[in-house]
């Protein structure tokens, strides 16, 4: 199928952009990456009439530590932030979920923020924002607000990004020593779509849980917080029975929808397999 | 907007939603290829500002100011990239529709790329090569040999297209500028099963740009069958080229022609059709009960529809002996029922072609076909045209494997072209190739077996429902041969079988790889496995045991009358040999007790022809330069056939294959060849080059001024080829994942006319293969809908998904075939599912019996045995 014939605009600040797409009266979008847009302009799943090229805006770019924040620009390329030292640093799940997102050649095109505000529950990128703790700079005509991910993530391909908004940038509160984490998926194979994903990001004080984030992706609408497993680890050391305390409210924290292949009962009980090896891979590192 | 590509600077504003693919193309860089369109295949990688890029993804005006580089600017005034050079020294293609993206990609890896190959190459697919010899290229690997003048024939020659294939300058179906040309876009029904009522097209035809909008009320009604067959009879006269009822949702309803496809698009937007819904079946069970909803029910045995009230197309039904006296009295039986799945060829070129009429009146079409002769043929008698006047010519074609032994764009690029006068093209998505092209025939196989406790088969039953779709194309053939070679490989005196192909009001199946025998081979070589497990007996024994000689009869109900195969030669028992042997070396692993591990093998004869004649006629005339040219019909498509007709031409003349110039596939050079199908390209195309090679040198001896001789094949008398593949695997309890730790597969091809093409062969038959038993599967939803028809979601296999098969021949050599070769194009596909399903029960005890094992469905058997992990 053939995209519907669009106009295009070259936007050079947020402002402009936003102009842009208030002008075109929400017929618009922005195309940062356009690695998931282009196909579904192909498919015309999106017919919009113009669109509005937001790759060139020198506020969206750039990975800087702002005091306890990493700063990582909304247009950061998927390569990017599998090869950037302060991303690995600061935001170490981003980098270690990256080379599972698409392949190559999709990595040299598509960013961070696209990937985020596309918001396709089976993606890496928006899970890790939700177990990063991380906080979404938004602009839109009004100003700027910032959202944290906890409260970003509203439904199946949306978030709390209102028509016309822009995502600018990804606050990610940096890791300190004493903190762990880990991150897997399972998949048919390599490069398909996650059956179950997950990654976890959990601070230690003398070995004890002191607080934890485990963000599953692939299986509900939203990736997902998985807090009755939280719960169960809160104040507690790592051992196999609070681990199999985990994985025994694990299922109950996941809402996978109903699918042909496979059903909820197989996704929770992989989800259940997936976070045994995540907490004891966690345990380990401790060692 | 200004761009760079390929060091040159120039302005040019590409068109409004353009994508750079298309604007790559035109501006002739047709070695930018179309896959996909969708990110997924890599078909179309090139480089932007020295990263690779799928260019069907990025709109055209984000080159703007970069610099764009594809397979065409590699190369340097030097010579050709090194990349390039390494591929060719590797031979790492065989159609070559993925090269130009794989090595663009290929030559833009670092080291630390290069050490993780199965990650660096997930975005760029190949259908045909199993990955080896392009992961040969990248480590610099040669994998061709020369030849002495006359020695050609065993020696491991390049493809003569590589240099090409490697520039991108290799020229495909759709890789030409044509003054003038118009393009097809087609309306699709979108019910399962409803008549028109009426078409509405004036708002299309009212719009600019638009030259014709056709119908069914613009075709003519003739019945035909999309199949090709060299005996039309072979297939059932159930479809026209644009009918009055529709029969699954995709199906052609409306062409448009018009200047450009975004234009023919819109106009099929604006056509209002009028459909009169009619109740739908998808099951073929449920179809071929009482009461279904009929799909052709004015079709008769006339038509070859065997009961068309019961949605039958074809049937088969015998006894020798008495198989049920048999089972009672057998030591040990089996039973057990198997289901295959529907899948696609993917071939990475889709459907499509050009037309146009010329100055002498000749309709000329440029397809991407496998059967440009018995398309020629199909086309005059619909039009009612003298074969003289239309003529059909691939040029390399990328990719088949069956699926384009149809007619499924001919006939409406023929008709658009009449119409108009103009030329016209017509290229399929890759989302219509699997709406609206053609897939395997699913099948239900329930098998009955039984040994006597000396380990000697006592009786074979076979009860199969196939899956044919809406029509009938290739659905009879493709019954009858899984139900033939299948038994007819072992010795046994009862056999039974009752075969059924149903239509439903789903996509049509037709001809892939291995045409019915990887289905029923799925289940008879699970029942042998399972009798020699119940007696005790090494699966190899077992087969030993009761598997034909030289000399025996190869016999499966009812029987046929073409009796005109023989075992033209025999070695079935050196690959069993070979597997046994190889599959004894121990193979190291580092995998916890989560892992179970087993070793399964399955074997597989094959016909090498089809019945009922397969004709190749070929020619060859000397030149003033004292080379020879060659002209034979049968295309290349990935195949190889191309180096070996030189190789034989060349062995034959004494000459070096330097000096055979080959021209192909193209109805214009005379002679006749039915196709490049049924694993005939060697054995009776090859055959009817040797003939005529032999007939010019017995000429020249005879006449010293004798120019040319004409050779023929008719595909009769037949011979047997033989394949056993071995796997081990592991199989993880807690999910269901499988690694495959070994994979072996000897084949019998009789005399190696070239061994790294003959092993890429089976090579790239295992990889398909193993995408069709591990994960392909097109899934179909409760109206009849493919659901998944994009390659992101059916998912070709990639290159680290397969592993490394090793490849051993036995020592044969044929008294039939051409210098004693045999066939081996399909074969190494079909023991494929059989074996791992075999080594899945060694591993784990659970007889799977769906194909495809995706984890998520061995998991739940996986669970209920062995527990909580």
């Amino acid at each position: 199928m053939k995209a519907r014939a669009f106009n295009y605009v070259k936007a050079s600040t947020v402002v402009e952009a936003l102009k842009a797409f208030e002008d075109a009266q929400d017929d618009a979008s922005y195309i940062a990456g356009g690695q998931s847009l282009v196909p579904t302009l192909a498919l015309r799943l999106q017919a919009p009439q113009l669109l509005i090229d937001i790759a060139h805006i020198p506020v969206l770019r750039g990975v800087d530590l702002q005091g306890d924040w990493l700063r990582i620009g909304a247009l950061t390329r998927h390569h990017e932030v599998l090869t950037d030292p302060l991303i690995r640093q600061h935001a170490p799940l981003y980098s270690e979920a990256a080379p599972h997102v698409a392949h190559p050649a999709i990595r040299n095109k598509g960013t961070l923020g696209g990937s985020i505000s596309h918001a396709d529950p089976a993606s890496e990128f928006p899970a890790m924002t939700l177990a990063l703790g991380a906080e979404l700079e938004i602009a839109s005509r009004d100003g700027v607000r910032r959202v944290p991910a906890d409260d970003f993530f509203l439904d199946l391909f949306q978030t709390a990004i209102e028509p016309g908004e822009l995502l600018v940038a990804i606050h990610v509160p940096v890791v300190r020593p004493g903190h762990r984490w880990a991150f897997h998926e399972l998949a048919r194979r390599r490069g398909d779509f996650a059956l179950v994903g997950c990654g976890i990001l959990a601070e230690f004080v003398d070995d004890v849980v002191k607080q934890v984030r485990i963000a599953f992706f692939s299986v509900g609408s939203t990736p997902l917080r998985a807090r009755q497993a939280e719960e169960a680890l809160i104040g507690k050391k790592l051992d196999q029975a609070v681990i199999a305390a985990a994985q025994a409210v694990v299922g109950d924290d996941l809402d996978p929808p109903e699918d042909e292949h496979t059903p909820p009962a197989m996704k929770r009980h992989l989800a259940r397999v997936l976070l045994g090896r995540l907490l004891g891979e966690i345990a380990r590192q401790g060692a | 907007m200004s761009f760079e590509i390929n060091g040159h600077s120039f302005s040019q504003q590409p068109q409004t939603g353009q994508c750079l693919r298309t604007f790559l193309r035109e501006l002739g860089h047709f070695g930018v290829k179309k896959g996909c369109d969708a990110g997924d295949c890599g078909a179309c990688t090139v480089l932007l500002d020295g990263e690779p890029v799928h260019s069907c993804i990025i709109p055209a005006f984000r080159a703007d100011g970069h610099a764009v580089t594809t397979i065409e600017g590699l190369a340097s005034e030097v010579g050709i990239h090194p990349m390039q050079q390494a591929f060719l020294d590797a031979q790492g293609f065989q159609c070559g529709f993925c090269t130009s993206g794989m090595i663009v990609t290929c030559a833009s890896l670092n080291q630390a790329q290069r050490a993780d190959l199965g990650a660096s190459l997930k975005g760029n697919l190949c259908r045909c090569t199993g990955y080896r010899t392009i992961e040969d290229a990248l480590d610099g690997k040669s994998n061709v040999e020369d030849a002495e003048p006359g020695a050609a024939f065993g020696r491991s020659l390049p493809a003569p297209a590589g240099p090409q294939v490697v520039t991108g300058k290799a020229r495909y179906t759709f890789d030409v500028a044509m003054d003038g040309l118009l393009h097809i876009k087609m309306l699709r029904s979108p019910h399962p099963h409803a008549r028109i009522i009426s078409i509405d097209s004036s708002a299309a035809r009212a719009m600019p740009g638009v030259h014709a909008v056709l119908t069914h009320a613009d075709t003519p009604t003739t019945l035909f069958s999309t199949a090709r067959h060299e005996i039309d009879a072979m297939d059932p006269e159930d479809t026209r080229i644009l009918d009055d009822t529709v029969r699954f949702i995709g199906q052609k309803v409306a062409a448009v022609v018009a200047d450009s496809e975004a234009i023919a698009e819109e106009a099929c937007r604006r056509i209002d059709v009028v459909y009169d819904i009619l109740p739908a079946v998808f099951d073929p069970a449920a179809a071929v009960a009482s009461g279904a909803p009929v799909i052709h029910p004015d079709k008769t045995p006339g038509h070859r529809v065997s009961n068309a009230i019961r949605n039958i197309v074809a049937e088969t039904h015998g006894e020798f002996g008495d198989v049920a006296a048999a089972l009672a009295s057998s030591a040990v039986t089996y039973e057990g029922t198997f289901t295959t799945q529907r899948v696609q060829h993917g071939h990475l070129e889709t459907h499509g072609g050009i037309a146009w009429l010329d100055a002498g009146g000749i309709l000329n079409i440029r397809s991407s076909t496998q059967t440009p002769f018995l398309t020629r043929r199909a086309l005059a008698q619909l039009y009612d045209l003298p074969s003289d006047k239309v003529r059909v010519f691939c040029e390399r074609v990328g990719g088949g494997f069956g699926g384009k032994q149809e007619m499924f764009v001919e006939d409406i690029l023929a008709l658009a072209a009449l119409k108009t006068g103009r030329p016209v093209k017509w290229e399929l998505t890759r989302e219509e190739q699997f709406i609206a092209t053609s897939t395997r025939h699913p099948m239900r196989v329930t098998v009955k077996a039984g040994a006597d406790k000396h380990g000697k088969l006592t009786a074979l039953q076979l009860d199969v429902l196939s899956n044919t779709g809406a029509y009938g194309n290739h659905a009879g053939p493709v019954l009858f041969h899984a139900c033939g070679e299948s038994l007819g490989v072992y010795n046994c005196a009862n056999k039974k079988v009752d075969a059924v192909v149903a239509y439903t009001n789903t996509v049509p199946a037709g001809a892939f790889r291995g045409y019915g025998l990887p289905q029923t081979l799925f289940a008879v070589e699970a029942a042998i496995d399972d009798l020699a497990k119940q007696l005790g007996i090494s699966p190899y024994d077992f087969r030993r045991h009761n598997v034909i000689k030289p000399g025996d009869p190869m016999l499966s109900p009812a029987g046929t009358h073409y009796d005109d195969v023989t075992i033209g030669s025999y070695g079935l028992d050196q690959c069993l040999d070979l597997v046994e042997r190889a599959m004894e070396i121990e193979t190291k692993h580092d995998l916890d007790d989560d892992w179970l591990i087993g070793d399964g093998i399955a074997l597989t004869m094959i016909d090498t022809v089809p019945p009922q004649g397969h004709i190749a006629e070929v020619v060859i005339a000397k030149r003033d330069d004292g080379g020879y040219d060659l002209t034979v019909g049968t295309a290349e498509f990935g195949n190889g056939t191309a180096t070996v007709h030189r190789q034989i031409a060349a062995t034959t003349l004494g000459c070096s294959v330097e000096q055979i110039h080959l021209r192909q596939s193209d109805t214009r050079n005379g002679g006749h060849d039915t196709g490049a199908y049924g694993s005939a390209g060697t054995f009776v195309a090859g055959k009817a080059t040797h003939d005529a090679a032999q007939k010019l040198v017995a000429a020249m001896q005879a006449d010293s001024n004798a120019r040319s001789a004409t050779g023929t094949s008719g595909g009769t008398p037949r011979s047997v080829a033989f394949n056993v593949q071995g796997f081990r695997v592991a199989v993880n309890k807690g999910t269901g994942a499988i690694k495959v730790l070994k994979s072996v597969q000897a084949a019998d091809a009789g005399a190696v006319a070239n061994p790294m093409q003959l092993r890429g062969q089976i090579e790239g038959g295992v990889a398909q293969s193993l995408g069709a038993t591990l994960y392909e599967e097109m899934v179909i939803d409760d109206r009849g809908r493919v659901v998944n028809p994009k390659f992101r979601d059916y998912h070709l296999p990639s290159f680290a998904d397969l592993p490394r098969t090793d490849v051993y021949f036995a020592d044969t050599y044929d008294a039939i075939g051409p210098l004693g070769a045999k066939s081996m194009s399909e074969s190494p596909y079909n023991p494929v599912a059989a074996a791992m399903g075999n080594a899945l029960f060694d591993a784990t005890g659970i007889r799977f019996t769906q194909v495809p094992f995706k984890p998520d469905r061995i998991f739940p058997e996986l669970q209920k045995k062995f527990g909580k992990a």
